[in-house]
């Protein structure tokens, strides 16, 4: 039997049902339809009256969400793309993030983001919001790599008492499998390092880790051993492993599919070359995506996007500094 | 007509840009192609910036006096069609050298939108001198201050980083190979030494030489007592020739020269495992013959480490007696805070020729040197002073 990374989530989910009767999805389509990427599928049926479908105004479905957290409940909201949800924008980063802070009452919600690009998806569905809410001091920012962290980080997701944004990306949905769930996992706020090395750090989360592993592989081909961290967690942020990792190797290379301006990899960046400069034996490198909308067409969207045969190029360069 | 910009011409490798010295013409007038327009002086030279065609200057932009960037419009011809054409110049040339890229999506923008701001698409390049053989990353510096090692310690890594930097695994590799050889600890005043020649080091060294005969000062410092050395002989020379211009004697600390506020000179002094440089104070104003007992102390003083502390330091030029050593030329360092230093070579028997009596008479000869920090003077200055130095000291007694 093997599941796939979006199974994870609809399993997570289902558990979380299960387990916690505070618990309910609300989302555009969660219910008889399973979700626009079937992310909910045959859920409704499984928990009657607790996965609900919202009208298609998703301002109103992050303000029912902080409602119900206000009055005890744990709702999981679904976006239907991140890209959406800057319509919540709102009632995300001025109502939910500050409710504890404001009132000493806990807002547990947790919105799952499908982000990031597929071929052919374009400037609106494929954008990476992480670093615009990782901003905001309140959230928890959620960038889960593999199946299992998929499953594991959404059951920590739904039990964290603060608003946790959780970004699944959509271009491992279907191809990206495990043998089974996970019975155990790392805690949230701790990153993993994805494979060990001595020549060069990558730093990276989601998607990107695919790409590094990759890269890696195909660095390894020309005697070079490449770590690679996966951070699991934009917020909060394991600088510890990060610092532990470049003090290792000496070089890092940052890397992820949000545009670059302002963006995770830029805070790895400055923070590794805050606190641990005497670490660095070459300069801090990024590769982002560039800094332009998202384009339609799949080969622009490739040459877009950092990709395994860029990270190894830019590796490539850092090592040989 | 088409009119055909004056630009800022590459007047040479790392040069970034030039200032206006000299219009060689004024608007109005008719130049030809290649003519001589502007003269310009660039921090090598001072250089011409010619006509890019034939016509009439219609006007300078360029102000006098100004600096200008490689690239840079400095004013406009008029040409003739034909003329402009000749010289492959009947498209008007961008004022500024910018990417082919950048431009293609400016006049595309134009066309659409008429002004916006461009998407920034380009990587984030490495700074230029971020890499080379001179090149220390953080890590490696952090590294050899754990270690207490500076930059001449690496002199004999080879690097294989960028353009032959040393990387901290060249480094450690280095470092793991020196434990299987045989170490000793260096004294602390090797260590000193080390440290100030180093620093010293840091600046363009260059050294001048000049041979002087010694009899005159032989047989002068007979008549004395107690008789002073050869070198301090060459030590009042100095002061006295620092007297009369002390700004060679100068530092170079940014754009400014800072003057010598006395003239104390030292006097290197070789004790156990380095040298000692105590400080004659005022040795311009003092002669010889009362200079030569306090010289006798302090180089006692010097051989039992017993300076004190005001006959040590602050003193604007050195002098070392390397002839000592039976050495006849050498090229010392001067210490760091100084621009100066004053070497005297081992008196030889010489063949001179002598003009009165026609024949080769035998006399003491003994080279002097002066190394000395090129940004602040040049060998012109340094063969000057050496000249006066050595005439000085054909006359002792006046010293």
């Amino acid at each position: 039997m093997s599941i796939t990374y979006l199974e994870a989530i609809r399993e997570a989910q289902a558990h979380a049902l299960r387990d916690d009767p505070r618990v309910f999805i609300y989302g555009q389509d969660v219910g008889a339809f399973g979700g626009a990427f079937k992310a909910t599928k045959n859920l409704q049926k499984e928990f009657p009256g607790r996965v609900l479908d919202s009208p298609i105004s998703e301002d109103a479905m992050i303000g029912l969400a902080v409602g119900t957290a206000i009055e005890g409940m744990r709702p999981i909201i679904e976006m239907q793309f991140a890209d959406f949800s800057t319509v919540a924008f709102n009632q995300i980063v001025n109502q939910a993030s500050t409710l504890f802070w404001r009132t000493n009452v806990p807002c547990p919600i947790t919105v799952r983001l499908p982000f990031g690009g597929t071929s052919g998806s374009g400037p609106f569905h494929s954008q990476c919001l992480e670093a615009i809410y990782a901003h905001y001091p309140g959230l928890v920012v959620l960038t889960p790599a593999t199946v299992e962290d998929a499953y594991s980080m959404l059951l920590a997701a739904v039990a964290i008492d603060d608003p946790v944004i959780f970004c699944e990306h959509k271009f491992l949905y279907y191809h990206l499998k495990a043998e089974k769930l996970p019975s155990e996992a790392l805690p949230i706020g701790k990153a993993r390092i994805a494979r060990e090395g001595r020549d060069l750090t990558i730093v990276t989360y989601s998607a990107m880790v695919h790409e590094a592993l990759a890269a890696a592989d195909e660095l390894a081909t020309e005697g070079w051993q490449v770590e690679v961290v996966d951070l699991r967690s934009i917020k909060p942020l394991d600088t510890d492993t990060v610092v532990a990792s470049v003090a290792r190797t000496g070089r890092l290379l940052c890397v992820g599919e949000a545009w670059p301006w302002g963006g995770v990899t830029a805070e790895v960046i400055a923070r590794v070359s805050a606190e641990s400069y005497g670490l660095l034996d070459a300069p801090p490198q990024r590769l982002n995506a560039k800094d332009t909308p998202v384009p339609y067409h799949p080969n622009l969207w490739a040459a877009h996007r950092p990709t395994a045969r860029s990270v190894a190029a830019a590796a490539r360069k850092l090592i040989r500094f | 007509m088409p009119q055909i910009f004056i630009i800022m011409p590459q007047l040479g490798e790392s040069i970034a840009e030039a200032a206006i010295v000299n219009f060689l013409v004024q608007p109005g007038d008719q130049v030809e192609g290649g003519q001589d327009l502007i003269e310009v002086e660039t921090n090598k030279a001072t250089m011409t910036v010619t006509a890019p065609c034939g016509g009439r200057i219609e006007s300078f932009s360029a102000q006098l006096n100004e600096s200008y960037a490689v690239g840079d419009v400095l004013g406009k011809i008029e040409a003739t069609k034909e003329e402009a054409a000749r010289f492959g110049l009947d498209v008007p040339a961008p004022a500024k050298s910018c990417d082919t890229d950048t431009e293609a999506i400016s006049k595309k923008s134009r066309n659409a939108t008429g002004s916006r701001v461009e998407p920034t698409i380009r990587g984030l390049p490495v700074p230029a001198n971020a890499s080379g053989a001179s090149y220390m990353s953080p890590r490696l510096k952090a590294r050899m201050h754990e270690l207490g090692l500076s930059a001449a310690d690496l002199a004999g890594i080879a690097g294989s980083g960028a353009a032959g930097r040393v990387t901290v695994e060249d480094f450690e590799k280095f470092m793991a190979n020196l434990e299987q050889q045989k170490l000793t600890k260096a004294s602390s005043m090797r260590v000193a030494v080390a440290d100030a020649m180093r620093r010293s080091w840091t600046r363009p060294i260059a050294t001048v030489g000049l041979p002087v005969q010694l009899d005159p000062v032989l047989a002068h410092r007979k008549t004395c007592e107690p008789k002073p050395g050869p070198a301090l002989y060459a030590l009042r020379a100095l002061a006295v020739a620092l007297a009369e211009n002390s700004a060679v004697a100068g530092r170079l600390v940014g754009s400014n020269i800072v003057h010598p506020s006395a003239i104390d000179v030292g006097f290197a002094v070789e004790a156990e495992d380095g040298v000692l440089v105590p400080v004659l104070r005022g040795a311009d104003k003092k002669p010889l013959k009362e200079l030569v007992i306090r010289y006798n102390e302090l180089v006692e003083l010097a051989r039992q480490r017993k300076l004190p502390a005001d006959a040590t330091g602050g003193s604007v030029a050195t002098v070392t007696n390397f002839g000592t050593f039976g050495l006849i030329w050498a090229t010392p360092i001067p210490l760091p805070e100084q621009t100066l230093v004053l070497g005297l070579g081992a008196g030889r028997k010489m063949p001179h020729w002598d003009e009165a009596k026609n024949q080769f008479v035998p006399v003491t000869e003994a080279y002097l040197t002066l190394s000395f920090d090129h940004r602040v003077l040049d060998g012109g200055a340094a063969g000057r002073l050496l000249l006066r130095i050595s005439n000085l000291m054909r006359q002792p007694e006046k010293l």
